[in-house]
């Protein structure tokens, strides 16, 4: 048993953290460079999960903590949950589904340059090709182009009920990042902005305000490296713990994400400044692969 | 990272279950005092006399010598089967035992470990004064130096199992004149000395497990001092440490137990239809996973790098905070029937009102806030 990362994994995640660092400043994350993906793909990071490359899920989780930090590009979640279960290379974008499932409506993230879409049909990933001139326009994530597909197109299953359990993980992995985030631009700002002659970091009730917020991301990270050990072991219990990740990463963020605004103050709720793209993003991973209570009380069938 | 456990250590627990579901007494821990008393000592020395005390203490002073996740793997079987609470020897076994092995000399570890281990001596902490809570470097209790003799003044409060107790950890001012956390020593206090009094107060639970003591020239030899004279804080700062880290792991593990027996009474009780209900539970059981998840990162770490990190702090406030509202939360369940409650019963109302302890002792929750912003985030400190 052995829940801290090895030194593999350790120098894996030091070096995403330089590249993101370089080259995927958060402040940036509404206009990135249009050869991103490209980059990312050179980087690896596209192709790390395809079958051939056996991966653990939990040097994944990892990385994609990293990614998620940066408010790194939603289609990093579907594309590698596609080159692990279809084996199919290049860009897929992301999709949500109307909860019914039957037609209606289909949002899409992240579309150009996808020739596929994954998104989960009653739990269980599955994906549909899309027409090859899909674009997008920034929906309340600002980050992501967004499209609608309506009627929704057929979806076909792949790989079994792990598939949907790794997409899910992996949005806890971003979840946990931005989590992350937001808890390190209050901090910093805590530390530089200056009210009543000292750091508002001084006050009490900011400093409160920052120790809660790194008191949910050490629960939201512990419980997702178990979750993804728990994936890899093919322990029974996966799908609660990663059920468990999902709702401790996604309050996390959420809550980290409100938290930072309120620290910044009046420059928090500017479209300038950068608070409301973790704010943003927080809600949007909230409805990738949503948590199922009856799996949370152990109750599912 | 992995989550298995090694053949080795799945062998280790597999003893670790065999004897406690042959061990494991029948009878509860007793409320009245010395009827507990009696039941801790016993059920320790049976502990220790099966090899199960002190599993990751040196073997020269009576442990096993073995490795902190064996330590865990036994406290989560002992959980599970239900074991009591280790009571009266709490102290002991989870701070001033690891603070003497830490700091003390080799004469007073080969004469109080054994001792603790096996149950023949009740530690008690004398840190808390009446105007020394949560700022503990205001102590005022003085130690005059004549000869080789200690001679001991003041008063200590809120001193759990203090009319108990064989010996206190104790830190006072030795340095006349001296300020804050300068000049302070920690000291091995015999609690039978002459001018020691302990008057024991009553909690709002109707026990009383705690007590304000008195030194009234208390005469302590000053061979009882560890980890050098005028050193206290720093010793007294090791005791805080296991006291906040370790020392809780049995609790972290307990409150799995408690989420999955309060899920099933919902469901015996049909309360588990009501949607808030049934949306706590859910999010405590996440919050649960995650506090085991925690404390096994904990250890990994421990493990690699010979300490805890620094999110032990984090896990301290998390832990107490989340048994709160598993306390709240089997209320809720109870519903009007807590109206009876009367002094004596042990029961989940007695538990809850005992449970505002864990935001209190040991550092309030408010001073754990303090110290995860300022040591993990780097924010100033304002104390
Ligand atoms: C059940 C129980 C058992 C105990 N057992 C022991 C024992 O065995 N040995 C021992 O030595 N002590 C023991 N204690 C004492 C415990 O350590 C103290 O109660 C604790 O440190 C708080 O001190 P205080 O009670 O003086 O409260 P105070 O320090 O007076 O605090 C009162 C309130 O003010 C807040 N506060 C104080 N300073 C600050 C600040 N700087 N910023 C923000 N808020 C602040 C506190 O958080 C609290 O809410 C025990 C306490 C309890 C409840």
């Amino acid at each position: 048993m052995d829940l801290t990362p090895n030194d593999e994994q350790v120098s894996f995640i030091s070096a995403t953290a330089k590249w993101c660092a370089d080259n995927l400043p958060l402040d940036g994350a509404r206009s990135r460079p249009p050869a991103l993906w490209q980059q990312l793909e050179a980087m690896g990071w596209t192709g790390m999960t395809a079958p051939g490359m056996d991966l653990d899920h939990a040097t994944e989780a990892l990385v994609l903590a990293e990614l998620g930090r940066h408010l790194a590009p939603i289609a990093l979640l579907s594309t590698a949950v596609t080159a692990r279960w279809a084996g199919q290379p290049g860009k897929t974008a992301l999709a949500l589904l109307d909860k019914d499932l039957t037609g209606g409506l289909v949002r899409v993230f992240d579309a150009p340059g996808a020739t596929h879409a994954l998104g989960l049909v009653g739990g269980l990933a599955a994906i549909t090709p899309l027409p090859s001139d899909l674009g997008g326009e920034p929906g309340l994530d600002l980050t992501v182009p967004l499209a609608h597909l309506d009627p929704a197109p057929p979806f076909s299953p792949i790989g079994g009920p792990d598939a949907g359990l790794h997409l899910q993980l992996l949005a806890a992995a971003f979840a946990v990042g931005c989590a992350d985030a937001a808890r390190d631009m209050a901090a910093e700002y805590a530390k530089l902005r200056e009210q009543f002659d000292r750091p508002i970091g001084w006050f009490q009730a900011l400093k409160h305000i920052c120790s809660d917020s790194a008191v949910r991301c050490e629960v939201a990270r512990s419980q997702l490296y178990y979750a993804a050990g728990a994936l890899d072991a093919g322990d029974p219990g996966a799908a609660f713990h990663i059920a468990a990740a999902k709702q401790l990463a996604d309050q996390a963020a959420l809550e980290n994400a409100r938290a930072n605004v309120q620290v910044h103050g009046g420059i928090g709720m500017t479209d300038e400044a950068a608070p409301h793209l973790c704010l943003k993003r927080a809600h949007l991973l909230s409805f990738i692969a949503p948590v199922r209570r009856d799996i949370l009380l152990g109750e599912a069938a | 990272m992995d989550i298995t456990f090694s053949p080795a250590e799945q062998q280790f627990r597999a003893e670790c279950r065999d004897w406690l579901h042959d061990n494991v007494p029948d009878q509860r821990r007793p409320m009245d005092a010395a009827d507990a008393l009696d039941f801790d000592k016993a059920w320790q020395r049976r502990l220790f006399d099966a090899g199960w005390a002190g599993i990751n203490w040196p073997t020269e002073y009576g442990g096993r010598g073995l490795s902190i996740v064996q330590q865990v793997i036994w406290l989560e079987e002992y959980a599970n089967a239900n074991a009591p609470w280790i009571g009266a020897n709490f102290v002991g076994v989870n701070h001033g035992g690891p603070t003497l092995i830490l700091n003390a000399s080799d004469a007073q570890k080969a004469y109080h470990l054994p001792r603790i281990l096996r149950g023949e001596a009740i530690w008690c902490q004398g840190f808390s004064e009446p105007g020394a809570g949560s700022d503990l470097a205001g102590i005022k209790t003085r130690g005059r130096i004549e000869g080789n003799e200690l001679v001991i003044t003041g008063s200590k409060i809120w001193t759990s199992f203090a009319h108990v107790a064989d010996w206190q950890e104790l830190v006072l001012r030795t340095e006349e004149g001296s300020q804050r956390h300068k000049g302070l020593s920690w000291v091995i206090c015999p609690m039978h000395a002459p001018g020691i009094e302990v008057r024991t107060i009553r909690k709002m639970s109707g026990q009383t497990e705690f007590a304000q003591v008195f030194y009234d020239d208390v005469r302590i030899p000053l061979d009882n001092v560890v980890g050098g004279l005028c050193n206290g804080w720093k010793v007294a700062m090791s005791t805080l440490s296991f006291e906040r880290g370790t020392g809780f792991i049995a609790d972290q593990v307990k409150q799995s137990e408690e989420v999955e027996e309060l899920l099933e009474r919902a469901r015996q009780t049909g309360a588990l239809k009501d949607d808030r209900i049934a949306e706590q539970l859910a999010q405590l059981r996440a919050e649960v996973a995650a506090l085991r998840a925690m404390t096994y990162r904990n250890i990994s770490q421990v493990v690699r790098t010979g300490q805890p990190g620094a999110e032990s702090s984090v896990i301290r406030l998390f832990t107490s905070e989340l048994g709160q509202r598993l306390e709240r939360m089997a209320l809720l369940l109870a519903g009007d029937d807590i109206l009876d409650f009367r002094y004596g019963d042990d029961n989940l109302v007695a538990e809850y009102l005992r449970g505002f302890a864990a935001t209190i002792a040991g550092g309030t929750a408010q001073i754990q806030r303090d110290i995860i912003a300022e040591r993990l985030l780097g924010l100033p400190k304002s104390r």
